[in-house]
């Protein structure tokens, strides 16, 4: 408590969040008083009164933790109007589990209605409209996509949308998708819904109560100081919505939560007599534009191509009344002209006000949910980027799901608050990002979208060099990544000598064959015959160590994997979670008796290090270091690797002395230190190089200069992907995730149930070895496909087996030596009566598949081990390496 | 084909700009929706004598009937009358500073503001200055004249200081300036006599020995305006063969606002007393302009200007001596120079001011003098290739515009594009495709390149005729071609001086 008050001296600053339902226009007063003390102590607090706050403490009511639960908020809770938030309920969303989640919301709206709690619900269904053709084929992705994500809609003609809404405009579209089921609520009304039905199940609710700071003992919460008081707890969930990022700074370390607001606009017009209150949702995409019916009104919005940031200067206004900005109407001309051309009528209508209620948005687009990596048992839920309401239901669900049993049923790790590396937080790089966030929420999202601002952020020292060469470059995690190489291009734009090319961005602006096909063809075959050069610089690296052997038990431990190899070994492992899904999956090369190397997927960088922080020996014996940034990485690959490398090292590289699945530290040139692994990570020979930077672009220009007489090329991450998509190897987040077993994706063999350390997931996965896994990766080649003039799978098509829905694709890629259509994904088998079965060999390798794309289904064969590829260059010891197989092949 | 101000003699009239005189009260009003109201008077013609060189027919000087007076301009004479002042001075050699334009529209007969720029050269760096009479033009006018000189030797080595003083004496003075655009010369009484003066002032120097090599241009520029205000005072008092000379008198009486910039490679120190505003346009990373106020103005707006006079005066007065807004309720400045009616002791006034002036020339509630100092507000601030320009504007333009509308103005000039001021909607209920059209035209405005290529033109034109929609002409020319007698109540007068930085030279330039 001391403690607590020392502090509010020092950091006197007042705030508090709500998800910013407070204006100064009409004030309702909450329908029962609220409670006015702080209670000296909670198991949860949570900040913020919005929706979102209020869907976590209703279902952590449900869940039985009402009693101890705290919800603050630092003015009103939903505090009071609709001007600034449309109160669409979309269920179509770009992922499956944003999809469930927000399927959960309105699930929950229509049973707290059943309860005769107020949402506002109205199922007036959505009608979205395509003015291009290739909005057209977006609209028959997801059709075919809701079949498996089991959404009702239809595609429709013009003719079926002026019937549908006979004010639109439709001479100038190709179609529609109509969404029966989607609605709109109120926000406000759902709100003081979702509190006063928490309140009864014992949730104490505190108004006028703003967060100071939000203690941790041992990076887990311990309480939170507040301007009434200090509150002793052991949860504390960040609902700050407009104000998360801010909140998210009151603790030491600083929580980051990426936010940054931009202007946002809502049109209100006046009563339009003879409006239909069941007037569906309407979204031209193509214009940036919604309506919707609300009370004889029409209200309109939209997410312009560029927005433009709101509070640059960082300082974010302390109440909701000052959040509300004067109207750029030059701004907003944009989307007000779309308005007016899909919805002639409009112009007639006259304006009740135009409101610029500024939103957050997160660097990517996507929600910020989940337990915060710096801060044990610190949850947060924010950026739900002006559809709270369609978020908050199964967010908030998940949120108390993740408090109360440690896990939910929901695989949140694309829209995970780890994603964030420190650099997303940065105020510069978020206010140059937000420009362009908003516009992608109605953006048509080809494949493999590249964002335009905070670019060229994290360049590995070989990038300039990658530029020269003709570099397509693609960003990950802030990291710069060639996507491809344009060699022809580079030489048609270089004017002269000296000048040096411009950094270009990847682009994929089609569904069907993209214009880098040929180049990633070439540098496929290169890889594939010759020798092929790869920056995977941006690969997370860890060092793990300890005095004694410490390390090996506590890597035991995390991964499925035996990973108590012989010195200079290579290994292969999950680390899984309780359920025995994938936390991480990564390669450990054990450099001493007590060290190791961890290579992991970029995405993972901040991810798998937290998870493995939460699992180190509490006594400090085992450290980790991220060394991601020391060390710049270059792969070759390709049949004459061994003889490339072995002309610019003493090392003996013959099998007997390194063999495949072994790591070296080696001279290349005129440097040492150089890590070398003999491997790759997508099947071809090779060897990965981890040199150290200084000595990066050395070992680069030397592998360049005698690569020469191979004829070396650059590879770019496509050509990469063609690779281990062909060869049927699993990436994590993109196949894998917390929901997949080593089981279920032909890893098994990776799993040793006989050591003598019970690893995480060890009984898990032992159940499932019992019973049998529900779902099965396979890799499907599409017979009948012509690249050339069909659309292409781009991931997420559903798949069909004997004309059954049993599937979705996860990722894929054209394989350019089966000359096919390659995808990868999960089968499962339900019975006549809709129950999961086992998933046997039999069952995946006997039916008859069929990939849908964008309503076409395509004729398949299926693999469920990684496939041999015929080379000219037959490698005997490493060519028999499947990474995707069963057990006993 | 400009209007000149040739003074034979300099002599002010007796209307006072920011005072109530004559009984008349006038309250502040809104004409027009925008500008602050202040009464003016016909000057006088017995103290003041002008020539104009009226070229064409402008018919805003007739002042015979109102209906003559509003006739339309053409859009042709409008650009006539608003281009008649402008200069534009470009600095070939390495400088932080890479040009200026200046201009000034008139809307006292004469003008009461002035301006100076000037190159010191026998010390380095640019001096710029706008000044803003009020009670006549006189003692802006001299301290438009004599202001630098002063600031300048202060600055002065002693080295140099010596031998600038050694051809004083010998009358074959050292240029201490090179001065540009200077069209107003002082008469060769007035010269002689503030020419003495100045060399008391300098042997002082000489013999204080306190001008060392490493000068702060705080005091210097503290110093200076503290003294030639000293000066003025001295020589109004000053009386030869027993009489006072009325000319001095005046321009004691009068007085000035002043804002004074130098800049010296990356060094840019601003000196202001009153409310002239100095404004940095900077162009942020992400390529929008900010506006960087440097100067406070000395008003009632001001809280701490206000605490400082109310600290200086008894308790008693606490009610009298900010009154209505204005100090001892007549002066709206609260720092000037000049204006001795509310620097000098009771007797001095009874004595000297009131047989001439008469008794209403001393303010009422006139207790514990002095009420006004010539103190100048000196900032420093370090130039950044990211400062683009410097406006320093007299309060006529400040009271159309705003210092972020005006760097958006500059700004958007410099890259040849206009500004418009922000859209509100004009009325209730309207339709949405009525607002659609306005903005429409608004585009359409947005497309237009703009008509003059001086910037303080620039800004005096948009200050006056700029509409949501773009430049309105009706306005610009009913503003334009009003009579003499009430073109004061809808304008002040106008000075502006826009300074361009070379980013070059920021950037590369020493710390």
């Amino acid at each position: 408590m001391n403690f607590g008050n020392k502090l509010r001296c020092v950091k006197n600053r007042c705030f508090s969040g709500s998800s910013g339902l407070l204006s100064s226009n009409y004030h309702v007063t909450p329908c029962t008083p609220m409670l006015s003390q702080v209670p000296k102590k909670a198991r949860v607090v949570i900040c913020g009164g919005g929706v979102m706050g209020a869907a976590v403490a209703y279902h952590l009511a449900e869940l039985g933790w009402g009693e101890s639960t705290v919800l603050v908020e630092q003015g009103r809770c939903g505090g009071g109007t609709t001007w600034h938030l449309s109160g669409l309920v979309g269920v179509f969303k770009p992922t499956l589990t944003q999809v469930k989640l927000a399927k959960s919301s309105i699930q929950l709206y229509k049973s707290m209605e059943g309860k005769g709690l107020k949402t506002g619900w109205k199922e007036c269904g959505s009608l979205c409209v395509a003015r291009t053709r290739d909005r057209m084929t977006v609209y028959r992705r997801m059709k075919a996509q809701s079949v498996a994500w089991d959404i009702e809609c239809s595609l429709v003609t013009p003719e079926e949308i002026k019937e549908l809404c006979p004010l639109l405009e439709v001479s100038d579209l190709y179609g529609g998708l109509w969404i029966p089921g989607d609605g709109v609520g109120d926000p406000f009304q759902i709100c003081l819904s979702l509190i006063s039905s928490a309140k009864e199940r014992g949730v104490s609710v505190i108004e006028d109560c703003s967060i100071l700071q939000v203690f941790n003992s041992n990076g887990k919460v311990s309480g939170v100081e507040t301007n009434q008081g200090y509150i002793e707890c052991d949860y504390f969930v960040n609902c700050g919505g407009f104000w998360a990022r801010k909140i998210g700074k009151m603790s030491e370390p600083f929580v980051k939560v990426p936010l940054h607001a931009c202007e946002h606009y809502y049109l209100h017009t006046k009563q339009i007599p003879g409006l239909d209150p069941m007037t569906p949702v309407i979204r031209d995409q193509d214009g940036h534009i919604y309506f919707r019916e609300n009370e004889g009104r029409l209200m309109a919005g939209g997410f312009e191509p560029v927005a433009k940031p709101a509070f640059e200067d960082g300082n974010i206004p302390e109440t909701s009344e000052k959040r509300i900005l004067p109207e750029d109407w030059d701004h907003f001309h944009v989307l007000l002209e779309q308005m007016l051309h899909r919805l002639p009528s409009l112009g007639d209508a006259v304006l009740e006000r135009l409101c610029n209620g500024p939103e957050a948005f997160s660097p990517d687009c996507k929600w910020i949910v989940g337990e915060a990596p710096e801060i044990q048992n610190y949850f947060v839920a924010a950026g739900m980027k002006t559809i709270g309401i369609s978020a908050a239901g199964g967010v908030g669900r998940a949120t108390a799901e993740l408090i109360v049993n440690g896990y939910s049923l929901y695989d949140m790790y694309e829209i995970d608050i780890s994603r964030f590396l420190g650099l997303h937080n940065n105020r510069k790089f978020l206010r140059d990002r937000v420009r362009e966030v908003p516009g992608l929420h109605y953006g048509l999202m080809y494949p493999f979208y590249e964002f335009h601002t905070g670019r060229n952020l994290r360049m590995s020292p070989i990038y300039p060099k990658l530029k020269e060469s003709g570099a397509i470059f693609g960003q990950v995690m802030g990291y710069e990544r060639p996507a491809w190489f344009e060699v022809n291009a580079q030489e048609a734009q270089r004017p002269t000598e000296n000048k040096s090319l411009p950094f270009r961005i990847a682009h994929t602006n089609t569904f069907g064959k993209p214009d880098w096909f040929d180049y990633v063809a070439e540098e496929y075959s290169a890889c594939r015959e010759k020798i092929g050069l790869s920056d995977y610089s941006s690969f997370t690296k860890i060092d793990l160590w300890s005095k004694k052997t410490e390390v090996v038990d506590t890597l035991q431990y995390l991964c499925s994997n035996d990973v108590d190899i012989p010195i200079e070994g290579i290994i292969h492992t999950g680390m899984q979670n309780e359920r025995g899904g994938y936390e991480n999956d990564c390669s450990l090369a054990r450099l001493a008796e007590n060290h190791y190397m961890m290579i992991a997927p970029t995405i993972q960088q901040n991810r798998c290090k937290s998870w493995i922080q939460r699992h180190l020996p509490s006594d400090g014996s085992v450290v980790m270091t991220d060394i991601t940034s020391m060390y710049t990485a270059i792969c070759v690959m390709g049949p004459f690797t061994k003889q490339l490398l072995s002309e610019l090292t003493d090392t003996d590289l013959s099998p007997s002395s390194f063999p495949f699945f072994t790591f070296k530290e080696i001279d290349v040139g005129l440097a040492n230190g150089v890590r070398a692994m003999n491997l790759t990570h997508t099947g071809e020979l090779g060897y990965v190089l981890y040199v150290p930077n200084e000595f990066a672009l050395h070992v680069y220009s030397c592998l360049i200069e005698a690569g020469k007489k191979y004829e070396l090329k650059h590879a770019g991450y496509y050509a990469m992907r063609a690779l281990r998509v062909e060869r049927f190897y699993a990436f994590w987040g993109q196949d894998l995730d917390t929901t997949t077993t080593p089981l279920e994706c032909g890893r098994s063999w990776r799993v040793k149930f006989d050591k003598d350390i019970d690893f995480i997931g060890r009984k898990a996965l032992l159940k499932q070895r019992e019973e049998g896994v529900h779902r099965m990766y396979i890799q499907l080649l599409l017979q009948d496909h012509d690249h050339e003039i069909d659309l292409w799978p781009w991931g997420g098509e559903p798949i069909y087996r004997n004309g059954k829905q049993v599937g979705i694709t996860t990722t894929t890629g054209y394989g350019f030596t089966f000359k096919k259509q390659i995808c990868l994904g999960f089968v499962q088998n339900f019975d006549e009566n809709g129950q999961l079965q086992p998933v046997t060999h039999d069952f995946t390798l006997s039916g008859d598949y069929e990939v849908d794309i964008a309503g076409l289904r395509y004729q398949a064969k299926v693999n469920i081990h990684s496939p041999n590829l015929p080379t000219q260059y037959p490698d005997k010891e490493r060519g028999a390496y499947r990474a995707t197989r069963d057990a006993s092949a | 084909m400009a209007v000149r101000f040739k003074f034979k003699q300099l002599i002010a009239d007796k209307c006072l700009k920011h005072c109530s005189l004559n009984g008349q009260e006038y309250n502040e009003h809104r004409l027009l929706g925008f500008i602050r109201c202040q009464f003016s008077i016909v000057p006088s013609s017995q103290f003041f004598h002008k020539t104009f060189t009226v070229c064409g027919s402008y018919r805003y000087f007739s002042s015979s009937s109102r209906q003559n007076a509003l006739a339309k301009l053409t859009p042709q004479e409008v650009t006539n009358i608003l281009r008649e002042n402008e200069y534009t001075q470009e600095f070939n050699f390495p400088s932080s500073v890479k040009s200026y334009d200046s201009n000034q529209l008139a809307s006292n007969n004469p003008i009461e503001d002035a301006r100076t720029e000037a190159r010191g050269l026998l010390t380095t760096g640019i001096l710029l200055g706008v000044f803003d009479g009020h009670g006549g033009a006189a003692c802006a006018q001299v301290t438009a004249k004599r202001l630098f000189d002063y600031i300048t030797v202060c600055m002065l080595p002693p080295d140099l200081l010596n031998k600038y003083l050694e051809s004083l004496e010998t009358n074959q003075s050292l240029k201490l300036l090179e001065m540009y655009n200077d069209k107003i010369d002082l008469l060769a009484d007035l010269k002689e006599k503030y020419l003495e003066t100045f060399k008391k002032f300098v042997k002082e120097l000489s013999e204080m020995k306190s001008n060392s090599l490493d000068f702060q241009m705080k005091e210097v520029m503290e110093k200076a305006f503290l003294r030639l205000d000293q000066d003025l005072s001295l020589e109004a008092l000053e009386k030869t063969d027993g009489k006072i000379d009325i000319k001095t008198l005046s321009v004691a009486m009068s007085g000035a606002v002043a804002c004074v910039a130098h800049i010296d490679g990356p060094h840019l120190h601003v000196a202001s007393v009153g409310d002239c505003q100095c404004v940095l346009g900077v162009l942020s990373d992400v390529n929008t302009w900010t506006a960087k106020k440097l100067t406070k103005e000395h008003n009632t707006e001001n809280v701490s200007e206000v605490n400082r006079i109310l600290r200086e005066h008894p308790l008693n007065e606490r009610e009298t001596v900010i009154k209505s807004d204005r100090l001892l309720g007549q002066l709206a400045p609260l720092r000037a120079l000049g204006d001795f009616r509310y620097k000098w002791s009771k007797e001095i006034m009874n004595q000297v001011v009131k047989p001439v002036f008469g008794e209403n020339a001393i303010a009422p509630n006139y207790y514990t003098p002095p009420y006004l100092t010539a103190c100048p507000d000196v900032v420093h601030h370090r130039l950044t290739p990211r400062d683009k320009f410097l406006v320093i504007a007299s309060d006529g333009l400040w009271d159309l515009v705003s210092p972020l509308q005006v760097v958006r103005l500059v700004g958007e000039h410099m890259s040849g594009k206009v500004t418009l001021n922000p859209f509100r909607l004009p009325r209730n209920n309207m339709t949405l495709s009525e607002i659609n059209t306005m903005l429409l035209q608004r585009k359409e405005g947005l497309k237009r390149k703009p008509i003059d290529t001086n910037a303080a033109t620039h800004l005096i034109r948009n200050a006056l005729g700029g509409t949501e929609y773009g430049l309105d002409h009706g306005k610009l020319s009913q503003l334009l071609s009003m009579p003499d007698e009430v073109v004061r109540l809808f304008r002040d007068d106008i000075t502006v001086t826009v300074i361009y930085f070379d980013s070059e030279y920021l950037r590369h330039c020493p710390v």
